[in-house]
């Protein structure tokens, strides 16, 4: 039986339809998900929770207590997520292939960083399965290898050197941001959009916040505390994204990524503003579940499937932007785009679960 | 003619700077055309020139590794045949392309990676995914004529490169809406663009009518890519040495 819906499913399943939204360019209904008014977006949230969801399995008590079965039940979930994106991606350059000759536009195949793909295969091939190539809007997945891969050193620092753990990912994360550093493409010659060395810092504080000992403890006591200091910074912040009230990055002191809001980077505004927005938010789960039973076991589904509904959302999306872009989107367009689009979505974690009933049956 | 015009006001310009002799105004190869751009002075980077010898450009926007031609195992094209013209250059390239990113989300970037990376001018492929993603015109347009105006302000140049030549995109509304947006915001921004759909479409016409056929992925190639690093070189080279605008007359 698939667990009941909880807050953790809820907010992952939000999180998967707001990339799913965000991730058609132009869609009407992109301007109602919260980036709209939070300075972080569904992807601080997809890798918060991540990290959260890793934390509950380290310490569940169906958690290996042998480190080594631990870290190779670890290694194969990065495995798994990277079998994902290589799986994703090669739908979408189908996907891409496809539209261009079924709509005699080859401009489709440069489209989202195919272009390498199509004009120098041999190279790029390589770049794809070494995920030092991303198509674009197929970036998050090959982060989150990397996170699975730390995965297992996470486990063994929480278990052996717990007090090192959120020190040496400060440390990795202020180095990448004063040096600057990050992970770069190849062949063709760029960054990750997603820098790993400074996302690592989201997954780990999921990672801690998930436990009740050590950091997770403390905000768990305080939490009515620290929820009367986020919301302002959720209301000024939520303001300052609607009027578009941010400084000029070329005024701000050095080293100016600790100073402006950056997505690539996860600069330092965008990790307090997340983390005052799940201050605050994770005290509305408990107010409105109750209300919508519906809602919250349809959003608790995605979520408990998450990499299943994640892929197909990801395929899904590219779909709907080759629509978009063939019959020029409009209203009822985007509307049946994004409905179909969450339609499947919640077929696809239905299918996951029956899947997992008939294999605990069989 | 204008542009070799521009080259001998250099002495003008800056006495101190490079030697008419070490410099040479790159040529564009006969397979690419007629060079599809105005002689649109790059102040700033003739700044940089003149101070610094040295250019930084900053690559935006979808396949703008692609642009800057060349293969992967040498220096990038236009970096090579700028380096080349102009005896003692040091070209810095430095490309931030995602592809897929709608105009506003490339200006804001834009704007991080110019008060990280500080460049003397941006190469700015824009309007594409606009276009397919159907953004609304004059949304598209306010969002780029802020961002170029911000570029002034901030002593940095900016050329758009144009959108592709496709003709099964001569009949899409929305593709050639915001390609004649773009046409409008030179004008009235005084940037330069490289129009490479005009200059594609002479080639694919000049084509037809000496009876090859056009092939369905025309201008989409390594050879059409070394044409756009060419474009992009005789663009800035002109630009640097080319000479300013006069000021407006006084008012009356």
């Amino acid at each position: 039986m698939p667990r009941q819906a909880n807050a953790v499913d809820f907010w992952r399943g939000f999180a998967l339809v707001s990339i799913f939204v965000n991730h058609i360019p132009g869609v009407w209904y992109e301007r109602l998900t919260h980036r709209n008014v939070s300075i972080s977006d569904s992807a601080e949230l997809f890798v918060f929770l991540a990290g959260w969801s890793l934390g509950l399995l380290v310490s569940s008590r169906s958690a290996p207590t042998n480190s080594a079965l631990l870290v190779f039940r670890l290694g194969g979930r990065a495995v798994t997520i990277y079998a994902a994106q290589i799986l994703i991606s090669s739908i979408a350059l189908a996907l891409l292939a496809s539209a261009a000759y079924a709509f005699d536009n080859p401009l489709l195949l440069e489209w989202h960083n195919a272009a390498a793909i199509f004009q120098e295969p041999a190279l790029t091939h390589i770049g794809l399965v070494l995920l030092s190539h991303h198509l674009g809007y197929f970036d998050i997945l090959p982060l989150y290898v990397v996170l699975m891969l730390t995965a297992p050193a996470i486990a063994m620092l929480d278990r052996f050197a717990r007090p090192l753990l959120l020190p040496l990912s400060f440390a990795l994360y202020g180095a990448a941001m004063i040096v600057p550093f990050t992970a770069r493409t190849w062949p063709v010659e760029g960054q990750w959009f997603f820098n790993p060395f400074t996302w690592q810092t989201m997954f780990v504080l999921g990672f801690v916040l998930s436990r009740n000992i050590g950091l997770g403890a403390i905000v768990r006591c305080h939490i009515d505390w620290l929820r009367i200091v986020a919301l302002p910074i959720v209301l000024v912040t939520g303001v300052m994204v609607v009027m578009n009230w941010f400084p000029d990055p070329t005024t701000l002191p050095e080293p100016k990524l600790l100073f402006l809001n950056g997505k690539s980077f996860l600069t330092p505004i965008r990790l307090l503003q997340f983390l005052a927005l799940i201050a605050v938010f994770s005290a509305v789960y408990p107010l409105f579940a109750p209300h919508v039973p519906w809602l919250t076991e349809f959003m608790s589904s995605l979520g408990r499937n998450s990499l299943n509904v994640f892929c197909v959302a990801s395929v899904l999306s590219l779909l709907g932007q080759i629509i978009r872009y063939r019959y020029v989107g409009s209203f009822v367009l985007d509307t049946a785009v994004v409905l179909v689009g969450i339609s499947l979505l919640w077929l696809t974690a239905t299918v996951s679960e029956w899947r997992e009933r008939q294999k605990s049956q069989a | 003619m204008a542009a070799l015009g521009g080259l001998l006001q250099l002495a003008m310009i800056s006495p101190a700077a490079v030697a008419q002799s070490d410099r040479q105004l790159p040529t564009v190869s006969k397979e690419c055309g007629e060079f599809p751009g105005a002689d649109t002075p790059l102040p700033n980077s003739a700044a940089a020139l003149r101070d610094r010898k040295q250019l930084k450009i900053l690559a935006i926007g979808a396949s703008s590794a692609s642009m800057l031609g060349g293969t992967r195992d040498s220096m990038p094209l236009l970096e090579q045949i700028l380096e080349r013209s102009i005896k003692g250059l040091d070209v810095e390239i430095i490309n931030r392309g995602v592809s897929g990113e709608l105009a506003a989300a490339a200006a804001e970037r834009l704007k991080i990676e110019v008060a990280l990376n500080h460049p003397d001018v941006i190469l700015w492929q824009v309007g594409t995914n606009d276009a397919f993603a159907g953004v609304p015109v004059e949304e598209f347009e306010t969002t780029v004529k802020d961002m170029l105006q911000w570029l002034k302000k901030h002593h940095v140049d900016a050329i758009l490169i144009g959108l592709h030549y496709m003709k099964q995109l001569a009949t899409h509304d929305h593709y050639q809406a915001i390609r004649a947006s773009l046409r409008r915001l030179v004008a009235s921004e005084g940037v330069l663009r490289i129009g490479r759909y005009e200059s594609t479409e002479i080639l694919a016409r000049t084509m037809r009518e000496d009876g090859h056929p056009e092939p369905s992925n025309f201008g989409l190639n390594e050879a059409a890519y070394d044409c756009m690093a060419q474009y992009l070189a005789r663009a800035i080279a002109v630009g640097l040495f080319a000479k300013p605008p006069p000021p407006p007359p006084p008012m009356p």
